[in-house]
């Protein structure tokens, strides 16, 4: 399905590109026109990989494609290129049959006029830095409505009218907050927006941005790509606890810390000078991997594949590149040796993986553990100092006094001397001696203080090791294989990184993890600020700009609105790589605000609604189903971070992995928490979660599927808690009625046709159909 | 209950309603083409109601419609079924030549790992026309002999469980891959209106290792992942009603709830809410259909005694091999069975002396019972049945209270019936003690590839993008069809 939206967006550029040409006849550009074909029909054999290079001819590099006299520029005719795409002969056809790819008549004639024009290369676009469009002047529109309407424009389309504002509320509130706005809330937008509605809406993003919940809803986003989870993967599954790292992602983006810091401490947090807790916490990041622990495994093979998914999934999440694809071989298509993938292992290897234990910001560990210290000593030395006369004592007892004692004192005085728990001298010295009070308090401060110690919360993070493993290149990805040694370092395709020896971590002078981090956010990487900002869009319109959300690469398609993408990744890092105010600019822009409406022209020139004539309803995301039902039905705790919590499951779910796990219902407002804080174990995630497509944590996940099935109709229909949620809705229907009721779902009154077909059911019926409603789990 | 016709016109009525609002009109065109909302969708690219389980063309004229795949979990022990090795049993407690194993790995290598080799205890005979081997163990596999095909130099890669069972259903040992039976429903879709294209049962003392991502769909859409039919509570999570409903009433919801979502189609010409109509037609037909296809006390007495069902209400790995004829007959493309407690090291509770004689009985009687029972149905030459576990074990032992083998990846045995396999012929020979393959090695990624051409896929075609990648079940290594083993 995947592959069918990818190939229709190539067709539609390539429409796109032909109706330019009978305009104007521009210019072929290859990054646009030509790059595409070669890429998807040519470099598998004739690109990047030397090992499956054939004929020793490659087409990515000019002088190559010119020295094999493959393409002759301005002289289309004597270049092999066309003379063999063109061929009766099928050995000589190129691509050849049995690769399954073929060129279209429009293909070959765009590269025959491309060689007629002097076949000129481009650098791939995602590598050249972002730049500013020329001549484009800013100041009027938002820019972000002048290059969607400019592409519009182009294409005789119109942009759609704004969103009514109740829809606007409901939207703006479900992607800042993942919260539905309450009637009182929609109506209050509603009256001010009627008198002054700029003020208004700006003052309701304000008040969204700074909800506590902002974190929450922008967290879930970048946990599915740190891939978090709540157990150890693989068949065993045990649970695991790092929610730690999940709190620390919330608070990071209510912070709004800029997104430069927010990777480095993930990356590196460890390595940072006087690292503190949050930050060695941060780390948790790459710690989201899978632990195997299966019997008779072995151990090393299962470590170094967590290293292969933590460099590939670096690659994916920040840089947008397969990178994991030269593991076992050279890229096939982008410019990553395989050579190159192990420096970036190397980067990855040099860690242990240990637990930390998280102690509360007021507690000082260390100052505890002495003071432990002291009162053991304190403990000790008062029962050597009254030993003697606990012996006394103890000689002096009669049958009749011993058998008078409690239990606790008899058990004691049978345990021999030396061998007497400090809670078995205490019951002793209780009887035998006057002045037991002061060891009975330091007693229960040992106690205490054994608690506040030990007793604390655990998370996994990230620990350089003292000295560093060795890294070879392994030969097919084949880690019983090695061939080279190879040290850290970054693609040579790539910006070159800057690396101070003095950074004092560093091995040996080699860089560190730091300095990868920082090469990732240095102003000179193409990338980042592109892939992320990409990333955000496509939360707020169901696709990004580069609808190849996790591949920038010459395998990826094209940024729809190239300027448009630059413009926000140099505007973000501009206002320092907050993601606030990026959010803010975009939920500003009118092409956000439009009616998702879809048109009679839209759906025929772009019914996949790449141009953005329309914004785009959106099923919520699985956990902001369940969010919507707790709140429509006033439930929803609004609690934020701590413990993963454990609400009603089907029966029966918990024993279909390996080892039968226990779900212990959560209690209390734990039962009503939003989604994103559902414990979820890898191997038996919760149906309620998984129906709705929420990724299980295997890998990185930078684009939810969005399914519509039938399991998702049971679930709401049917599910125990969705159930108990249409139930306490019926107390709202019967306190406020129908129609408040049906606002509290869609932020909208029923017209009469909708409240006759509801008014026809019993109560419970009317509640279980509100939350049933397509319109109810969409976003509009 | 809400007819087509009824459905049509309320379309129509919202069409005028709207068009008299002076506002143009959207999904109606297409809506109307059709002419019906629950009516299934065909594979036809302009379709405005997107079934995504609606049958698809094949790439090629098909042998087979639908597959069974018996899972033995844990890794069934060849060397005691059927593969018959005097010089094994000659050699027993000698250490193997030191040829076999230079350079291999194996499971458990720092602890239980044992290099003397292990003669099978079992006695073998010759049975049917083709004289094929087979274990006293398997009394009633031994009289279907020549309708098999049997490769016994199945081959893989991984020798820890989970790996290896996610590698013979995704042919990867990553988790998040999709499984052989999304990629067939993804292929294919499925010709069955009110069940899910793809079904998982299971029996044995838990669940596989791996658990859920054994049926996972991976990167593609969750309509295609394996749906577990559970043997207690409800057969599919949340089937049944709440407590407190009634059918009409739950009627009543899914026709207000279609209602509602029409009108809103009308107004917005989203078609995701056309298909989420259908979505709720089907899982309302569904909470029918299932229970009913779990009733399997309608059958007769005599189907019940050829399969070894003795009380037809109990969970068990024999009814749910009458439960996988029942599916494919309705129409489920892929079913896969899970029998889980395969795994015989040796020792109190998995060895080869008690252990496996009991698993074998558990399975014998039903599985040949499956074939026989499809072929006298009529479907056993639309179904591929697959009998098989992740791997095999050693011919090494392990000596333990009680003995048993370790993992082994290099040549195991796996029978195939029906679906346009060549019955009666054994595939592949592996050397006398049964290490590795002597000829015709069968890779896994070669027999999905057979699976997928006997289902009219071709496994280079059948492919989806992620990560700019274009993945298949069959990776990147290229695999092969095993034409001797077809008809």
């Amino acid at each position: 399905m995947i592959r069918t939206v990818y190939s229709l967006c190539f067709f539609f550029l390539a429409v796109v590109a032909t109706a330019q040409e009978a305009d104007t006849s521009p210019r072929l550009e290859f990054n646009r026109d030509v790059r595409p074909i070669l890429s998807e029909n040519c470099y598998y054999c004739h690109g990047n990989d030397p090992k499956h290079r054939m004929a020793d001819l490659r087409l990515d590099v000019r002088d190559e494609a010119i020295a094999g006299a493959a393409i002759l520029p301005g002289d289309p005719a004597s270049s092999l290129v066309i003379d063999r795409i063109h061929s009766d002969d099928t050995d000589q056809l190129m691509p050849p049959v049995e690769s399954n790819k073929s060129l279209t008549d429009a293909q070959k004639e765009t590269l025959r006029r491309w060689i007629a024009e002097g076949a000129e290369y481009q650098p791939h676009w995602a590598f050249a830095e972002p730049k500013l469009a020329d001549a484009v002047d800013l100041s009027d529109t938002h820019p972000i409505d002048y290059f969607v309407q400019s592409k519009l424009h182009e294409h005789g389309l119109r942009p759609s009218p704004p969103a009514e504002l109740h829809t606007l509320i409901r939207r703006l509130s479900l992607d800042l907050t993942g919260i539905p706005p309450t009637p009182a809330e929609v109506d209050n937008f509603v009256a001010a927006a009627q008198q002054d509605l700029e003020p208004a809406y700006d003052a309701l993003i304000e008040r969204l941005l700074s909800s506590p919940h902002y974190g929450e809803k922008w967290a879930r986003w970048w946990l599915d790509q740190a891939r978090y989870a709540d157990s150890n993967g693989y068949s065993v599954d045990a649970p695991r606890q790092i929610w730690k790292y999940r709190d620390w992602v919330i608070q990071a983006l209510n912070n709004d810390m800029p997104f430069d810091q927010f990777t480095i401490e993930q990356l590196a947090g460890d390595l940072l000078p006087h690292a503190t807790t949050d930050q060695k916490i941060a780390t948790g990041f790459h710690r989201n991997t899978q632990i195997n622990e299966e019997g008779g495994i072995d151990r090393e093979q299962f470590r170094i594949d967590s290293v292969f998914d933590r460099v590939a999934t670096t690659g994916t999440v920040w840089l947008g590149l397969t990178v994991g694809c030269a593991q076992c071989h050279d890229h096939k298509f982008d410019p990553i040796e395989q050579r190159e993938f192990y420096q970036l292992f190397a980067f990855f290897n040099n860690q242990d993986e240990p637990t930390m234990k998280v102690y509360p910001a007021d507690v000082d560990p260390a100052q505890l553990a002495d003071e432990r210290n002291q009162v053991r000593a304190n403990l000790s030395a008062f029962a050597k100092d009254h030993n003697e006369e606990l012996s006394e004592w103890e000689k002096a007892l009669t049958v009749e006094e011993r058998q008078a004692l409690s239990k606790g004192v008899r058990q004691a005085l049978e345990t021999s001397m030396d061998k007497r728990s400090p809670n078995q001298l205490l019951a002793m010295f209780e009887v035998a001696i006057d002045d037991s009070a002061t060891y009975g308090e330091w007693l229960a401060r040992d106690k205490q203080l054994d608690v506040q110690l030990n007793q604390v919360p655990t998370t996994l993070v990230m620990q350089e090791r003292a000295s560093p493993r060795e890294t070879h290149r392994f030969i097919n990805g084949d880690f019983t294989r090695p061939a080279e040694e190879v040290t850290e370092s970054t693609p040579s395709a790539l910006h070159p990184m800057e690396f101070h020896v003095s950074s004092e971590q560093s091995h040996d002078q080699r860089p560190t993890r730091l300095d990868l981090a920082k090469w990732i956010v240095s102003p000179r990487n193409p990338l980042t600020a592109r892939v992320i900002m990409n990333r955000v869009w496509q939360q707020y319109f169901g696709r990004g700009i580069v609808e190849t959300e996790n591949d920038f690469g010459s395998q990826g398609s094209l940024p729809t609105h190239p300027e448009l993408l630059d413009w926000l990744a140099l505007t973000w890092v501009d206002h320092e790589w907050s993601l606030k105010s990026m959010h803010r600019a975009i939920v500003k822009s009118n092409t956000y605000r439009q009616s998702s409406i879809n048109r009679p022209e839209i759906k025929e020139q772009d019914p996949n609604n790449y141009l953005l004539a329309r914004q785009q309803r959106l099923r919520l995301d699985a956990e902001l189903v369940r969010d919507m039902a707790l709140s429509v039905s006033g439930l929803l705790s609004p609690k934020i971070g701590g413990p993963s919590v454990f609400p009603p499951l089907p029966d029966g779910v918990m024993g279909q992995g390996q080892v039968k796990r226990a779900w212990n219902v959560s209690a209390g407002e734990d039962k009503f928490r939003r989604g994103m804080y559902t414990f979820v174990y890898r191997a038996s995630p919760p149906p309620t979660l998984s129906v709705f497509d929420a990724p299980e944590g295997f890998s990185t996940c930078t684009r939810r599927i969005r399914s519509n099935t039938p399991l998702q109709s049971l679930t709401l229909m049917n599910d125990l808690s969705f159930h108990e949620f249409a139930t306490e809705l019926t107390k709202v229907i019967e306190r406020d009625g129908l129609e408040l009721a049906f606002k509290r779902c869609t932020s909208r009154m029923p017209s009469h046709d909708e409240l006759e077909i509801l008014q026809k059911l019993d109560t419970l019926n009317a509640a279980r159909v509100l939350i049933n409603l397509d319109e109810t789990i969409t976003r509009e | 209950m809400q007819s087509p016709t009824m459905l049509r016109d309320l379309t129509r009525r919202h069409f005028l309603s709207r068009c008299s609002m002076g506002v143009g009109s959207i999904a109606l065109s297409t809506l109307m083409a059709d002419g019906s909302l629950t009516r299934r969708a065909h594979a036809d690219e302009n379709h405005s109601i997107k079934n995504p389980l609606a049958p698809k063309p094949t790439h090629f004229p098909a042998k087979a419609k639908n597959v069974i795949f018996l899972f033995m979990a844990g890794g069934p022990s060849q060397l005691d079924m059927f593969e018959y090795k005097p010089q094994l049993t000659a050699l027993n407690g000698k250490p193997i030549p030191e040829s076999y194993t230079a350079g291999k790995r194996f499971a458990f290598m720092d602890s239980s790992h044992r290099s003397d080799l292990l003669g099978s205890k079992r006695s073998f005979a010759q049975y049917g026309e083709t004289g094929t081997w087979v274990s006293d163990l398997l009394p009633h596999t031994s009289k279907i002999v020549d309708q098999l095909t049997f490769v016994s130099t199945c081959k893989t890669d991984l020798f820890n469980h989970a790996p290896a069972k996610l590698f013979m259903n995704a042919g990867s040992g990553l988790f998040g891959r999709p499984s052989m039976g999304a990629w067939v429903t993804y292929g294919l879709g499925s010709e069955c209106e009110d069940l899910p294209g793809f079904v998982v049962l299971q029996s044995g003392p838990r669940g596989p290792r791996g658990g859920a991502v054994l049926w996972g769909s991976g990167i593609l859409p969750t309509s295609y992942q394996g749906v577990p039919l559970r043997n207690h509570g409800d057969p599919i999570v949340n089937l049944s009603n709440p407590d407190s409903i009634s059918t009409q009433q739950q009627r009543q919801l899914v026709d207000a709830v279609g209602e509602l979502n029409l009108k809103r189609l009308v107004e917005t010409g989203d078609d995701e809410i056309a298909t989420r109509i259908n979505a709720y037609e089907m899982a309302f037909r569904m909470q029918t259909s299932a229970p009913e296809l779990m009733d399997t006390a309608s059958e007769t007495q005599e189907t019940l005694d050829l399969y070894g069902i003795k009380d037809p209400n109990e969970s068990s790995f024999a009814r749910n091999c009458l439960l996988a004829r029942r599916l494919v007959e309705r129409g489920v493309r892929f079913v896969q069975l899970y029998d889980t407690n395969w795994d015989h090291h040796g020792g109190t509770t998995e060895n080869l002396e008690t252990h496996l004689p009991e698993k074998c009985k558990d399975i014998d009687q039903a599985s040949s019972a499956l074939v026989q029972d499809l072929a006298r149905h009529g479907l056993l030459e639309d179904t591929i049945v697959i009998w098989g576990g992740e791997f095999g074990r050693t011919p090494m032992g392990e000596v333990r209270e009680s003995t048993g083998r370790n993992h082994h990846i290099d040549a195991f045995t796996m029978w195939f019936a029906g679906g346009g396999f060549k019955p009666g012929i054994t595939h592949g020979v592996t050397d006398e003690f049964g290490f590795g393959a002597v000829e015709n090695p069968a890779h896994v990624h070669d027999i999905h590839a057979t699976i997928l051409h006997q289902l009219g896929l071709d496994h280079h075609r059948l492919t989806v993008r992620s990560q700019g990648l274009d993945f298949r079940l069959t990776g990147v290594e290229g695999a092969n069809v095993i034409q001797e083993i077809l008809s």
